[in-house]
């Protein structure tokens, strides 16, 4: 066989492998740092071989173990391996970050293999074509985002007991959100007697045309609201995000941000429209209903936030809300649009939540009332946030301008009258809370020196400032050159709606 | 619980119980067994060992380091998994063959055991690790 056939397992395996090595390699840090960052540069290289290979030729299924579809099977359609592009691109750039961000003796023990564990994780939930291997891998993902939650920064801003007590409510609340999961695919398998997806779709799709679907697949699908739903922080399971991604180190919120949310925006769109797409004119209202309560909650409680990323996790909270919005709303053209305003808001909030890092490595507090006038003092994190919050909310040159633009036209173009007003509403909101974030921090007076003491400036390293103007750069080209994303969206978009090539090729057009 | 009755079984207990760990790590990948509850029975021995004998005691004279065979574990396993690949199959494949030993007779090699392995080392590295750290813990 071909190593280019393998590449959907290499990208979930090699990470693993890896957290085993560094396990091994504690007493040899720089080794660590080197072999961690080659690796997770060649899985992005390996990830984008695989979108352009799916891009290619199609979706590829991987057979893991050779069983069949009896035993786990790994899918990489443009759905998935473009979620893999983006997630590892963004954890390459955080992982690079976080080499001089995070203290050095919870970098040394911990931090390389629960990071390996997370990209692991990540990857695995996006490539798998199996149901409870879902399950499985966003349970690898809970645990390792867990220890990295408490790993500690440089210069300790965020106090230890407050992290326990986000972890806490973190752990917790996912794990009963876990437990919703394994009943839904137990009561789904007890139902239907397979967990690989594309079996399950066709076997649902063949009761419902003979009209004989059971009611309770109803209420699995409902079930599977509340679980992605809590992944990502949709009203009324949005609670525990504005604890957990404020208290985490930068590059950690920026992961848990810029991706750990969109798994949960991931499993409705691979669920949804590949297992229940007969229940989803039920679903849909919800969706929208719930989108758009999410919306409104986030950005209102944005706006009275004085601590920086607090403000950022309760915006990510609200934008989330915006991409289920567009998966609500179920079109060709609404799905693209959610694509686009997906990784629009990833690339933006990582970016954000590693420029916050960088000011409060500058400011030593969180708090932006504590700040001021750092323009002068701090030039380049100020632009950068200036960019990163012009993207948010949404203006010209930007990226998020694309992504509201055809987010709010595909709504148009569905008669969604009131969700557009509502969504455009709380847009003006975003404007509002985003700039005044960066009015507090970096205009005006410099802070009361006597008060709270100067800026213990000590310059970010390039280490810090490298993987924030990457980002910006890749902010700045989605809104200038938007065409190749939102055709690769309509691609995604158009797959979505039309599983029969997905399940052709998991399922090879014979029954085994 | 440190009694003398306690010791002494204790005592008793301990090639006994990893004894029958092993075998039933090695009989996992066809019969009832495996790694994980051969790790999970080694790991209770040894943990009685430290409840028994107290921690400070037992770790005068056997003290490794449980995180590291956390590791060895998880190394080990996964590169059984990428062994596959190796040889032109899938991940994960396993292999087997049944080996002719003079004396004793046919016996069977399958990399399911090494995978099995591999699981018995995370499974003891892990609880021995946590349970360790957490008696220490002042």
């Amino acid at each position: 066989m071909n190593i280019q056939e393998h590449l959907p397992i290499l990208v979930v395996a090699i990470p693993i492998l890896m957290s085993a090595l560094m396990i091994m390699l504690r007493s040899r840090p720089a080794l660590q740092k080197t072999l961690n960052i080659i690796v997770s540069a060649s899985i992005l290289l390996m990830s984008i071989i695989l979108l352009l290979q799916v891009w290619n030729s199609g979706i590829q299924v991987y057979e893991v173990g050779e069983w069949g579809k009896y035993g786990i099977v790994l899918v990489a359609d443009l759905l998935g391996s473009g979620m893999v592009v983006l997630s590892s691109g963004i954890s390459l750039l955080a992982l690079i970050y976080s080499l001089d961000y995070i203290e050095g003796k919870s970098l040394n023990t911990t931090y390389h293999s629960l990071f390996n564990l997370l990209v692991a994780g990540l990857n695995g939930t996006f490539l798998t074509g199996d149901i409870f291997n879902m399950f499985v891998f966003s349970e690898i993902l809970l645990l390792s985002s867990c220890g990295l939650v408490v790993a500690s920064e440089n210069g300790g801003v965020t106090k230890v007991s407050d992290k326990m007590e986000a972890t806490f409510k973190y752990l917790i609340l996912n794990i009963i959100g876990s437990m919703v999961m394994l009943i839904a695919v137990a009561s789904l398998y007890a139902t239907m007697g397979t967990l690989n997806m594309a079996d399950l779709s066709v076997k649902i799709a063949t009761l419902s045309d003979a009209g004989t679907m059971p009611w309770h697949i109803y209420f699995i699908a409902l079930l599977f609201i509340i679980v992605f739903g809590n992944k990502a922080a949709i009203f009324p399971l949005h609670y525990w995000l504005p604890d957990v991604h404020p208290t985490a180190p930068s590059p950690i919120s920026a992961m848990l941000s810029g991706v750990m949310i969109k798994v949960g925006a991931y499993g409705i769109l691979r669920v949804y429209f590949l297992v229940f797409k007969d229940a989803l004119f039920l679903l849909q209202p919800i969706i929208i209903l719930l989108a758009l309560i999410t919306i409104a909650i986030g950005s209102i409680a944005a706006v009275g936030q004085k601590d920086v990323k607090r403000l950022l996790a309760y915006s990510s909270v609200s934008q989330i809300g915006y991409v289920f919005l567009g998966i609500g709303m179920g079109t060709a053209y609404a799905l693209a649009a959610s694509l686009v305003y997906l990784v629009n808001h990833a690339i933006a909030k990582s970016m954000l939540f590693l420029t916050s890092g960088g000011i409060i490595h500058h400011a030593g507090t969180r708090d932006m009332h504590q700040m001021g006038g750092m323009a002068k003092s701090a030039p380049l994190m100020s632009s950068m946030f200036l960019i990163g919050a012009m993207s948010i909310a949404g203006l010209p040159p930007l990226g998020g301008f694309i992504a509201k633009f055809v987010l709010f036209d595909a709504a148009m173009l569905g008669e969604y009258y009131l969700p557009v007003l509502i969504g455009f509403a709380f847009a003006v909101f975003t404007i509002f809370y985003m700039f005044r974030a960066w009015l507090l921090m970096f205009w005006g007076e410099a802070r009361d020196s006597k008060k709270y003491g100067p800026y213990p400036s000590h310059g970010l390293s390039p280490m810090i400032t490298v993987p924030i103007i990457i980002l910006a750069a890749a902010v700045l080209i989605l809104g200038v050159y938007s065409e190749p994303l939102i055709a690769l969206s309509s691609e995604i978009a158009n797959q979505l709606l039309d599983p029969q090539p997905y399940i052709n090729a998991v399922l090879g057009g014979s029954v085994r | 619980m440190t009694t003398l009755i306690t010791k002494t079984i204790t005592k008793i207990c301990i090639p006994l119980v990893s004894l029958f760990s092993i075998s039933l790590l090695l009989a996992g990948h066809n019969n009832p067994g495996g790694g994980f509850i051969g790790g999970v029975m080694f790991a209770s021995v040894i943990s009685l060992t430290y409840v028994v004998f107290g921690l400070n005691y037992t770790k005068s004279f056997f003290n490794p380091s449980w995180d590291k065979l956390f590791g060895a574990g998880l190394l080990i396993a996964s590169l059984t998994a990428f062994g596959a690949i190796l040889y032109g199959n899938n991940f994960f494949r396993s292999s087997i063959k049944f080996v002719d030993i003079p004396l004793y007779g046919e016996i069977e090699l399958a990399s399911a055991t090494l995978f099995d392995i591999g699981v018995y080392f995370v499974v003891i590295g892990t609880l021995l690790h946590i349970f360790k750290n957490v008696g220490e813990d002042k």
